[in-house]
């Protein structure tokens, strides 16, 4: 019994739960939303959000934020398309870009780790920084011309089943990095670092290698969406992902993760992911233009959150009723 | 013992002292640095300095100086306010359809219309925050996507142009007092207006107590939804104002105007020497910010830099600014500690020897 309520009190069950009413709210809106290949749609458009969702969860659990992650991807698609403008081989422009992602967030980590600035501050910088750079480099030119298998990344599916390439990345990385945060020490120490950076540091934990460290892997993630989306769009411009950043920190909101950092999980934030991009896929089939879309999404992320802290300001409000009346008795 | 004893104790100690002097040399330094930079520009290119120029500096700072200066009372007060450039598209763009709909209708009713909305926007953000006690950023964040889909669903991608507009509209813009913009004498009122409600108001000092100790200020009795609704609803205010303004400074209004408005104004902040976790700073150094960014566009343009740079050199602008200040507030830190400490310390240590 007690068992069923902690499930239901959780935030990942409502989750399901929503997802669930979008699905049928979906299948009443469309014939064709429940089927193969407007799923696998639906999935390849939320691609660069879901992975970047990924390592910015890790960052907030520890209280910090990333504001610039959708500058390092334009920073990523900038070098790779600057290579191969210059006729670099396209394996070697890849693994460039995501060394440039890597340089990228190591930077960031550095300030925020080893310089104690605060991170949302730097990360600002950092987002015009980046987007400047990448400006500098790519100037107005748009590139294209990927080679298919290239483009297949982002728009393709593995052989001749209906999951997209870019799912398949994701899973890997979910999986990889769901286990790091959820079945490791090192992930625990996240949540550690999250709840009472001090208390953390005096238990040994390594504070400022960790958040370097997320912070480095924020960016790799950020040069591999820039890979996905860069597929996806089958162009690579100075202001690719601009605006990333609010989707990708919507999602990890939405998953269930407090933005002060020390709870959340891996699964309710994937969960928040699949819930935004069915919700913007449904709407679209609904002929739900993008921009009533976007207020869809504000509304979406508002609403939950007025919910539940409804619902924590009435549990409260109940406990303290409890208490008076056992304090009458 | 009434709230006002309470906080009055407050005010006075923390007006006086290390603080309040350092607060005065952060604006000092903000100051000089913005003559720094001026000065590098005027030197490579003497054009810098004629009227006409500065004027135009002047009036491209004055937009993100108000809504700057909203955005510093929200961060002074802990909270922070990311959707203030949806506000101002939203508020631009209502005034100048009624205006291009209504050639001779009242240019005072716009201006209560703009405003007027940006306070109902703004309001919206208090309730969630100060209501519902959800994290401004995240709130914020939230609204950011509604208003600015609002807006776009509104416009649905009409573009409102110069030539729809009432000439005493735009003339505003191009109105001089005594030789300086009409819009910037109006930046310099708010500012200072706010910063004089900041320093010497109750309302005023309870923000800064909020900001740098929520938890003390609620001991002392200070309504922490309040102080957070009117941070909000100022910020909504003063983006609404704005708004009306954007459309007579720059003619054309569309519905994604000021897409980078956010981050703008919290960079001024920033680097105007507002602390990003609340409690410190003033409005005059988030208008000195400002200021420092118009002049840093204004001489890469007049220097004949390539305009992609720009960019990266306001990035840079932000970290350095930023790096500078956590030095600053070490310093004071290790001065204060070494005040308190030195002498139990160094007892301590001669005991041992």
């Amino acid at each position: 019994m007690i068992k069923y309520r902690q499930l239901l009190a959780r935030w990942e069950t409502f989750l399901v739960l929503f997802l669930f009413v979008i699905l049928i709210f979906g299948s009443w809106v469309s014939k064709y939303f429940v089927t193969v290949s407007n799923i696998s749609i639906a999935l390849q458009g939320v691609a660069p959000v879901a992975l970047l969702a990924l390592t910015m969860t890790l960052i907030i659990v520890t209280g910090e934020i990333d504001i610039s992650v959708g500058s390092i991807v334009g920073l990523c698609a900038a070098s790779i398309a600057i290579c191969l403008s210059h006729g670099v081989p396209i394996g070697f422009a890849i693994v460039v870009g995501v060394a440039v992602g890597a340089l990228a967030g190591a930077f960031n980590g550095l300030l925020v780790a080893y310089g104690m600035l605060p991170s949302l501050v730097v990360t600002i910088g950092t987002l015009a920084l980046y987007r400047g750079i990448a400006q500098i480099i790519l100037e107005e030119r748009g590139i294209s011309g990927f080679p298919d298998w290239y483009q297949n990344i982002g728009l393709g599916t593995v052989l001749d089943s209906p999951i997209p390439w870019s799912s398949t990345i994701f899973a890997v990385c979910f999986f990889g990095i769901a286990v790091y945060l959820h079945r490791t020490r090192w992930g625990r120490a996240l949540y550690a670092i999250g709840n009472n950076r001090e208390a953390a540091r005096f238990s040994g934990i390594n504070v400022k290698g960790t958040l370097l460290g997320i912070f480095i892997a924020s960016g790799v993630m950020s040069g591999l969406a820039s890979i996905v989306l860069t597929a996806y769009l089958a162009s690579a411009r100075s202001d690719t992902g601009t605006g990333l950043e609010l989707p990708v920190i919507t999602a990890v909101v939405l998953g269930g993760v407090n933005i002060f950092g020390g709870s959340g999980s891996m699964l309710g934030v994937m969960l928040a992911v699949l819930v935004l991009a069915f919700v913007q896929n449904a709407l679209g089939l609904a002929g739900v233009t993008p921009e009533q879309q976007q207020i869809v999404t504000g509304a979406v992320l508002v609403a939950t959150l007025v919910a539940f802290s409804g619902s924590t300001l009435f549990r409260s409000f109940q406990a303290n009723l409890m208490r008076s009346r056992s304090a009458g008795d | 013992m009434t709230q006002s004893t309470d906080t009055s104790h407050l005010s006075i100690s923390a007006s006086p002292g290390l603080v309040g002097k350092m607060l005065r040399a952060r604006e000092l330094v903000l100051l000089a640095a913005l003559l720094v930079i001026g000065a590098a520009v005027a030197v490579r290119e003497p054009r810098f300095l004629q009227v006409a120029n500065l004027n135009q500096v002047a009036l491209s700072a004055t937009l993100v100086c108000i809504v700057a200066v909203g955005q510093a009372v929200v961060i002074i007060a802990r909270q922070i306010d990311l959707s203030v450039g949806a506000i101002v598209a939203m508020s631009a763009f209502v005034a100048a359809e009624w205006l291009s709909t209504h050639p001779d209708g009242s240019i005072a009713i716009v201006f209560v219309v703009g405003c007027a909305i940006g306070t109902i926007m703004g309001a919206g953000n208090a309730l969630l925050v100060a209501g519902f006690k959800i994290p401004a950023i995240v709130a914020t964040l939230g609204t950011l996507a509604m208003y600015r889909g609002a807006v776009l669903v509104y416009a649905g991608g009409r573009q409102i142009s110069a030539t729809a507009l009432p000439p005493g509209y735009e003339g505003i813009a191009r109105a001089y007092v005594v030789g300086i913009p009409l819009l910037v004498w109006l930046a310099l009122i708010i500012t200072v207006v706010i910063g004089l409600a900041a320093r010497f108001t109750r309302t005023g000092r309870n923000l800064y107590a909020l900001g740098s100790n929520p938890e003390s200020a609620r001991l002392l009795g200070i309504s922490e939804a309040r102080c957070v609704a009117t941070v909000f609803l100022l910020s909504g205010f003063l983006s609404g104002l704005v708004g009306v303004l954007w459309g007579a400074r720059f003619g054309t209004v569309d519905a994604v105007i000021a897409p980078q408005l956010n981050l703008q104004s919290i960079s001024a902040v920033v680097v105007g020497g507002v602390s990003i976790f609340g409690g410190s700073g003033t409005v005059y150094g988030a208008a000195i910010g400002a200021i420092i960014f118009a002049v840093m566009q204004n001489g890469v343009q007049l220097l004949g830099i390539s305009q992609f740079w720009l960019q990266a050199v306001l990035g840079l602008a932000i970290l350095v600014t930023v790096y500078f200040y956590s030095l600053l507030a070490r310093r004071a830190e290790r001065s204060q500690s070494d005040s308190r400490r030195t002498r139990p310390a160094a007892r301590l240590l001669q005991v041992s020897k």
